[in-house]
Formats: C-alpha cells, sequence, structure tokens
C-alpha cells in the first residue's frame, strides 16, 4: 500500500497536460458526442486515427492505456457479440445460417463500430482526463464549469470543498485500513478463509474501528477548518488561477474541425449512399 | 494592556445525561504579546479545552462562565458577531496533535492558502503570503508534494505554514508534538522557537513533555482545571512535590540536581537544561578541587 | 537438543554472523531482507539482510528512526509481513515452514501495534480483550479467566470492563488495546511504541504494566520506542536500528556506554547520559554509564562524598 496513488494521473510534458482543465473537459464532451455522431465507415475510420493522433500527442505509454482498456474489455466483447447476433437485415443474404442464428455482413460491421466508439470513447476520455490532468485540477475545473449554476442555488462550492477533501483523504483511509487490518490479524482475525457469510462477518472489526476513525478526523477537520477561517464560499479566493492560453483555443478549434469532419462525411455518406464502404 | 485575558473563567460540559463535567475552575491568566508560554498539565487536566476556548472552537459554551478577552475582543459575550469570530481566529492561529487531521487540500502551497483563502486574501498576496510561510517553516521545496507522502514533522511544519499564512498574533500548539517521532518533535519545536523570537509571535504551547517547557519564558502548570503554578521554568521546577502530583516528571537532569542538594550539595541554578545542569556541576566540582 | 543442533546447522547454512548471539535464543532473524513495494518507483529496503537474536525471557527494546526499519521488523516477528529473502525463527522453527499455519504463529507470537486503541470494536471492555483469545477457539472460562488476568496486568479496574470501550481515555483504551494481546497469552509479547502520545503518568503506568508482564510469565518481550528514557530504564537488552541494519545490540549497560555512537546517528540519547558526555569532556569522569537519574545520584553521591544523611 506503500505506493498506493490516486486516479491514473501519468505525469509527463505534453501538449494535453498542459491545457486548461475546463478545456479538457469541454474537450471530453465533445470527443464522446463526435464518436456517437459517427454514421459511416470513414467517419470511424476518422475515429480511429483521432484516437492514435490524442495518444501519440499524450505521450501516454501505449502499455498504460491498455490498462484503462483492459477494465473494460469483457463489456465491449459482450456487447459486440450480442450486435453480431440482434442484427437482421431482411433483404440481404446471411453469412452464415445455422438453426435460428443468422449472421449478417452488417452485424458484423455494426459490432466492429460499437467497438471502435466504446475504444474511442475510453481512449478519449481517459487522455483528456484522467491520465493528463490531476483528480485536483480536475475538481477545480468542474468546479469552474459548474459555478453558472450557484446562482440557481447549487452547492457547487460544498461539492468541490468535498471532492478535495475526499482526494486528500483517501490516501489516508486506506492506509488506515490496512493498518487495522493487520492488527485485528494479530489478534487471529481471519479475512481470507471460510464461507462468504463469515468472511464478510469477519469485516466487522475492521469496519467499526474505520467508521469510529473516520468520524474522529472529520471531527478535527472540522475544528482545524473553523480554525482556519473557513466560512463556505463566499468571500473566498483561489491560490490557482485557471487562464485560458492560446494553446486552450486551438485545441478547441482543432476539436470543433474534427467533429465538423465527422459531421461532414456523414452528410456526404447520406448523399452517396456510404455505410460500411464506399 | 495583555493580549489574552482571561478572568475566571469556568469551563464544564454535558454528556448526553448526568450533571455537567467541570473542566475549567476559575482560570486566571493574562498572556502578553510576544510571550512564550508553555501550558503543561497530564492528559484530562483542561489544558486542551482551554486552548480552544481562547479561539472559539469548543462546541458548546452553555456552562461557559468569566471573561476572555482577546485584543479586545470579547469571547464569550452573548454579542459576538461573526466578524469578530473571524478577526479572533485571525489573531489566534492554531496547530493541533494529529497532523493528518488538518490538512486539507492535496498539495502542499494549497493547503498553506487555505486560510488566506478564506480570508479572501486577493493576488499577488496571496501567492506572496504562502511563498514566505514555507520559507519560514524551511518547506519549500515540497510546495508541490502531497501532504500524504511527508513525513510526521513535515506534515505539522507545512500545518505551522497555514498558520503564519493567515499572519496571527498568537500561535497555539495543542500537544503538536505528541504525536511525533523525536526528529519531528524537534523540527517543530525549532520551528515555534522562530516564530517567537524572530517573528515576534506569541507562542502558547500545550504539552506534557517537560524538555520543550525548560526552553519557555513562562510556564503554567494546570491540574483539575486550576492554575496549580505559573512562573519562570526555574521556578515551577522547584516546586517538584507539586509537580509529581500533577502527573508531570521533572526533566532527568534537573531531577538530579535537586536531589543532590536535598542530600546537602550546594549547587547554584538554573537546572532548566541538560547544558545548565552541567554548568552547575562543574562548578561545584571545581570548587570542591579548590 | 537437537532443536539447538538444527538451529546451528541453519544459522552455519546461512553463514549469517549472528549480532547480540544466544545459545537458545527465542527469536532469531536470519540474513533477513525486506523490500517495500518491489517493482515499483516506490521501491525501497526496508530490512537489509539483518541476523539478529532476541534473547529469551529478555526484556528487549529496539530503538531507531521513524524509517529505520524497526517497525517492519516487528511485523516479521509475528508473519504480519513476509521476508523477501532470509528466515525468521521462533524457538529455532521457521515460521514459515507451513505458511498455512501463520495464524498459529500470531498467537505465539503477540504484536500490539502503533495507537493500537484504533482497532477496538466491541461493544464492552471485555468482549474487546477477549476477541483474541475467542479466535483461538478457546473455552468460556478460560477466556474469562484470561481476560481478567491481562486487565490486571494493565491496571485496569473492574468498573470499567463492561463500558464501551469508546467512552474511555486515551490512556484507558491503549490499555485495553494491549490486554487484548496480552490475553491471547503469547510465548513473545511485542509493542510498537505502546506509549506513544501518552503524559508522563500514562507512560509510567503502561511501562511498568509491560515490565511487570515479563518478570511474572516470563513472557519474551519487544518494545520499539522513540524515547531511550523509558528504554534506558525499562529494558534488559537494546538493539539500535539505523539505515535497515542493526547498528548495535546488547545488555543495556552495553549500549548506553557507547552514547556518542547513538548520537552520531541523530538518537536521543537519555539526558542524564547526555550530562555524563558534557561533564567527561571537563575532565569529570564516572566509572559507568549513567542512564537513569537513580544511577545517576549514587554516581554523583559518591563523586562529591554525599553521605546518607543528606536527607531524600
Amino acid at each position: 500500500m506503500k505506493g498506493f496513488a490516486l486516479g491514473q494521473y501519468y505525469p509527463a510534458d505534453s501538449v494535453i497536460h498542459r491545457l486548461d482543465p475546463r478545456m479538457k473537459v469541454i474537450a471530453a464532451i465533445l470527443y464522446i458526442v463526435a464518436s456517437f455522431l459517427c454514421k459511416n465507415f470513414f467517419a470511424f475510420v476518422l475515429l480511429v486515427v483521432s484516437a492514435l493522433f490524442l495518444t501519440l500527442v499524450s505521450k501516454i505509454p501505449l502499455k498504460i492505456l491498455l490498462r484503462s482498456i483492459r477494465a473494460l474489455i469483457f463489456i465491449m466483447i459482450f456487447t459486440a457479440v450480442i450486435n453480431i447476433f440482434w442484427f437482421t437485415e431482411p433483404d440481404a443474404e446471411p453469412l452464415l445460417a445455422w438453426k435460428f442464428i443468422k449472421i449478417y455482413r452488417g452485424g458484423l460491421f455494426n459490432a466492429l463500430f460499437i467497438l471502435v466508439r466504446i475504444l474511442a470513447m475510453v481512449i478519449g476520455t481517459s487522455i483528456f482526463l484522467t491520465y493528463t490532468t490531476s483528480p485536483i485540477a480536475l475538481t477545480d475545473a468542474i468546479e469552474h464549469l459548474l459555478r453558472p449554476l450557484a446562482k440557481i442555488k447549487v452547492p457547487v462550492h460544498e461539492f468541490a470543498m468535498m471532492m478535495t477533501i475526499a482526494l486528500r483523504f483517501i490516501p489516508t483511509i486506506v492506509e488506515e485500513t490496512d493498518k487495522i487490518m493487520s492488527a485485528q490479524k494479530a489478534r487471529g482475525a481471519d479475512f481470507t478463509t471460510g464461507s462468504l457469510m463469515s468472511r464478510a462477518k469477519a469485516l466487522i472489526p475492521v469496519i467499526i474501528p474505520l467508521f469510529a476513525s473516520a468520524f474522529r478526523r472529520a471531527g478535527e477537520l472540522a475544528t482545524a477548518m473553523e480554525c482556519r477561517c473557513y466560512h463556505g464560499g463566499e468571500g473566498r479566493t483561489k491560490l490557482r488561477i485557471l487562464r485560458y492560453h492560446v494553446r486552450d483555443f486551438v485545441a478547441l478549434f482543432v476539436i470543433f474541425l474534427f467533429v465538423g469532419g465527422i459531421i461532414a462525411i456523414n452528410i456526404f455518406g447520406a448523399k452517396y449512399g456510404w455505410v460500411y464502404t464506399m | 494592556m495583555p493580549l489574552i485575558d482571561i478572568k475566571n473563567l469556568s469551563y464544564a460540559y454535558r454528556e448526553e445525561e448526568g450533571e455537567p463535567i467541570s473542566v475549567l475552575k476559575g482560570i486566571d491568566l493574562s498572556i502578553n504579546e510576544g510571550e512564550y508560554v508553555v501550558i503543561l498539565g497530564h492528559n484530562g487536566s483542561g489544558k486542551s479545552t482551554l486552548a480552544k476556548l481562547m479561539n472559539m472552537v469548543v462546541d458548546d459554551y452553555e456552562f461557559a462562565q468569566g471573561q476572555i478577552l482577546v485584543d479586545g475582543i470579547d469571547v464569550l459575550s452573548e454579542e459576538i458577531t461573526d466578524d469578530d469570530v473571524l478577526n479572533l481566529r485571525k489573531t489566534v492561529g492554531m496547530v493541533f496533535q494529529n497532523p493528518d487531521n488538518q490538512l486539507v487540500a492535496t498539495i502542499v502551497e494549497e493547503d498553506v492558502a487555505f486560510g488566506p483563502e478564506n480570508l479572501g486574501i486577493p493576488h499577488p498576496e496571496l501567492r506572496e503570503r504562502v511563498d514566505r510561510a514555507l520559507e519560514t517553516v524551511g518547506m519549500s521545496r515540497y510546495a508541490h508534494h502531497e501532504p500524504h507522502r511527508l513525513s510526521g514533522g513535515q506534515k505539522q511544519r507545512v500545518a505551522i505554514a497555514g498558520i503564519i499564512a493567515m499572519m496571527p498574533r498568537v500561535m497555539i500548539f495543542d500537544e503538536s508534538t505528541a504525536m511525533l517521532d523525536p526528529i519531528g518533535r524537534r523540527e517543530v519545536i525549532e520551528t515555534l522557537e522562530m516564530l517567537n523570537r524572530e517573528k515576534g509571535i506569541t507562542v502558547i504551547s500545550i504539552t506534557h513533555y517537560m524538555d520543550e517547557a525548560a526552553r519557555a519564558d513562562r510556564v503554567i502548570v494546570l491540574d483539575d482545571g486550576k492554575i496549580l503554578l505559573d512562573g519562570t521554568p526555574a521556578e515551577v521546577f522547584a516546586h517538584k512535590e507539586k509537580l509529581r502530583a500533577a502527573g508531570l516528571e521533572l526533566p532527568q537532569c534537573t531531577a538530579l540536581c535537586y536531589e543532590l542538594m536535598a542530600k546537602g550539595l550546594k549547587l547554584e541554578g538554573p537546572f532548566n537544561t541538560p547544558e545548565q545542569c552541567a554548568e552547575a556541576l562543574t562548578r561545584a566540582y571545581r570548587r570542591r578541587e579548590g | 537438543m537437537s532443536k539447538k543442533k538444527k538451529l546451528m546447522a541453519e544459522t552455519e547454512l546461512a553463514s549469517a554472523e549472528i549480532i547480540h548471539p544466544a545459545e537458545d535464543p527465542k527469536l532469531r532473524l536470519l540474513n533477513v531482507s525486506y523490500i517495500y513495494s518491489k517493482g515499483t518507483p516506490f521501491e525501497m529496503k526496508a530490512l537489509d539482510s539483518v541476523s539478529l537474536d532476541i534473547h529469551r525471557g529478555k526484556l528487549t527494546g529496539i530503538i531507531g528512526h521513524t524509517g529505520s526499519g524497526k517497525s517492519t521488523m516487528v511485523q516479521l516477528f509475528n508473519g504480519l509481513t513476509t521476508p523477501t529473502s532470509g528466515k525468521v525463527l521462533l524457538d529455532g522453527e521457521d515460521i514459515w515452514a507451513k505458511p498455512k499455519e501463520i495464524g498459529k504463529i500470531r498467537f505465539r507470537v503477540g504484536l500490539v501495534m502503533q495507537y493500537p486503541e484504533y482497532q477496538l470494536f466491541e461493544e464492552t471492555v471485555s468482549a474487546d480483550i477477549a476477541f483474541g483469545p475467542k479466535n483461538m477457539g478457546l473455552s468460556g472460562e478460560e477466556i474469562i479467566e484470561r481476560v481478567n488476568e491481562a486487565a490486571s496486568f494493565v491496571g485496569l479496574p473492574q468498573n470499567l470492563m463492561d463500558q464501551s470501550p469508546f467512552d474511555l481515555s486515551g490512556g484507558q483504551k491503549r490499555r485495553v488495546a494491549i490486554a487484548g494481546i496480552m490475553a491471547m497469552r503469547p510465548e513473545v509479547l511485542v509493542l510498537d511504541e505502546p506509549a506513544a502520545g501518552l503524559d508522563p503518568q500514562g507512560r509510567r503506568a503502561i511501562f511498568s504494566g509491560i515490565k511487570r508482564y515479563n518478570r511474572e510469565t516470563g513472557c519474551t518481550v519487544i518494545i520499539v520506542s522513540h524515547s531511550m528514557e523509558d528504554m534506558a530504564e525499562f529494558c534488559d537488552d537494546v538493539v539500535v536500528m539505523a539505515h535497515s541494519k542493526v547498528l548495535m545490540a546488547g545488555s543495556r549497560d552495553e549500549i548506553f556506554s557507547h552514547a556518542e555512537k547513538l548520537e552520531e546517528v541523530g538518537l536521543d540519547i537519555p539526558q542524564i547520559t547526555r550530562l555524563a558526555l558534557m561533564l567527561e569532556k571537563e575532565g569529570i569522569t564516572f566509572p559507568e554509564s549513567l542512564y537513569t537519574v537513580g544511577y545517576a545520584t549514587e554516581a554523583f553521591a559518591a563523586l562529591f562524598d554525599l553521605g546518607e544523611g543528606g536527607g531524600v
């Protein structure tokens, strides 16, 4: 647990790392929208190219990127398989027919499209958000972007404060869990054998002290925050100032160009009847 | 006029049921600007409650009686305003025992900025205060580190920087060395003494380590909610039996000197630190040798 | 005897030079290394081929800075962590000989971790102390007997036994946690900073309770602490850790006669010892090393020819 690091932030010096976190949140949203817009083969080609481009520019090693994909591999295969079997094309000849199972060319393509779409979304969001933006910068960005909502009494500042404190204390609590588990093991607690029920029961000596300690920490932290004049978000200044740079607008322009490109391909595709190929 | 003036202060709290439990019983205490005061007492002597009252961070004021004036602010007054409370906390900064439970942010410099941010300090002053505070405690190198990777002493120094950045006139250390190893303790003590000597900040340090008390200008011993002793370390250490009754122990060398004097050896004090004791014993030895 | 032979064979095999060797040690570390987070950027060597004996029935103090490897060492003693290499021998037997039965080792080597009061969870003090014995599968009567015995060692009054541990003071909670391990009647009792954060009274109470436990049960006790003054007063043997290795180990007399060496690695020596070193520079020497007020008073009284008539 010594090397515990929260999130998947991968420190590197790339253009994407240097972008304003607010811009990255917007970019991630636009990227997801774009991947849903893709309607034909060529739009998907552009999507794949863009994902490769992002990977290259972000300087995130492929090995690390693949890790976040691995976590979703089951879902991806599952949706793809479902699509292959569910797809029916009334006019077309199935590629394969066996009893009630019919596989069409369109089904294969659809499955492929969905795979590409999920892959692109995962790569896009993890590159824009998790890998290149520290959790704290992300919290900051979300607070800024949601700030207009504070006018209609949405507790944006409080939400951001909660996020910050959670981020601050997760490593501490993880370490503490480790310690309490060791302490109970030293008293003969067994967390690894027995039925599911007895294993769940074995966790009681861990969970109760953990809660007691979390409450104690919360109380002490609240006192310390009060002592440091915390009185809500009103009249607060911030050390970290978010400033848009030229590169942020360039990035936004590129993203818009990309979304525009996908829309254009879709329009052309509709006109010439492209779906799976030209 | 003293910076902190406490008159006939009593305090009790009530558990869910039953009689209120008395913690402080008639405290009279004034502390002047620039003093370095150590408050001693065993666990449960009321020393932490006293500190918390000075900063208005106890939970319940139902059984608080008497008067606490901090820089003219009447803490226990009914008419105290929110602005008064903010001013009070700006004047009196507090560092607590557990370094983990007082750091708010995930980056050192952002944590130091937390107090001034709350006070609405604008840029560029905010930046300057944070940088200066980190420099003062010698933690500039760690400005961009995550607090949970620091040592206990380092965390505590970050906590101190967070208070300094609010530019208080008084700093209360509520057993801030109790959870630290000897190196961490030394770091914190050196920092708090430097703040007192070089920055002129009034320091009130609550502890049960006698060797920390030996270095202060003034030592106050609390026992059972009352002030038992109040004076220079030498004056206080002379009351060995009273200290023992209050659950405290003299520093080893001081105890040795008093023990030897009781056996008839003539020694000239003070005997607060090992250095002073060594000097006194050397002098006595030389005198004997003629 | 065969056990001893086997032990010697093991030691020879490891060709390790044991520090502070004993003929029949309770615990022996043989070339033990431990590496944290191996293969990650956070990799750190916490122990570097340590070979050390812990003497049977003694109260051994382990001192060293945070990060010197002492906390890792205590977790190796009871098998909470597995050594990266090397062996931990309890009564001459490798504790990891049967990894599945490591739980039994944990009953034989009881470990009280740092700030153990945070592990309390039961509804009553006695139930919490009984948690360990219950996990050992003991009978109800035996458990009650052990709980009471442990409570008396740490000085917990009977009227607290039915209270919730969460309602006690910090010092009392600490005692409950220590009693919880003592009640398992381990052959070796290991305590990591048992008095951290307590006031002088609480500290003294805990240390004297532990000492009494050691003397009355004959059980081997190991205490890890920063407080040299407490170590000097209560321990028989002292092990000094520095930079993931054992710097020295021996009887406390031996160790405190090397006070300069302790200061060199930045450890706090007892005030009295520091005083003696300062006086030595002035040419005032003592026949023995000084580390407790009691010894020092006698030594100075002899130096200054103070009679007993002077009163106390």
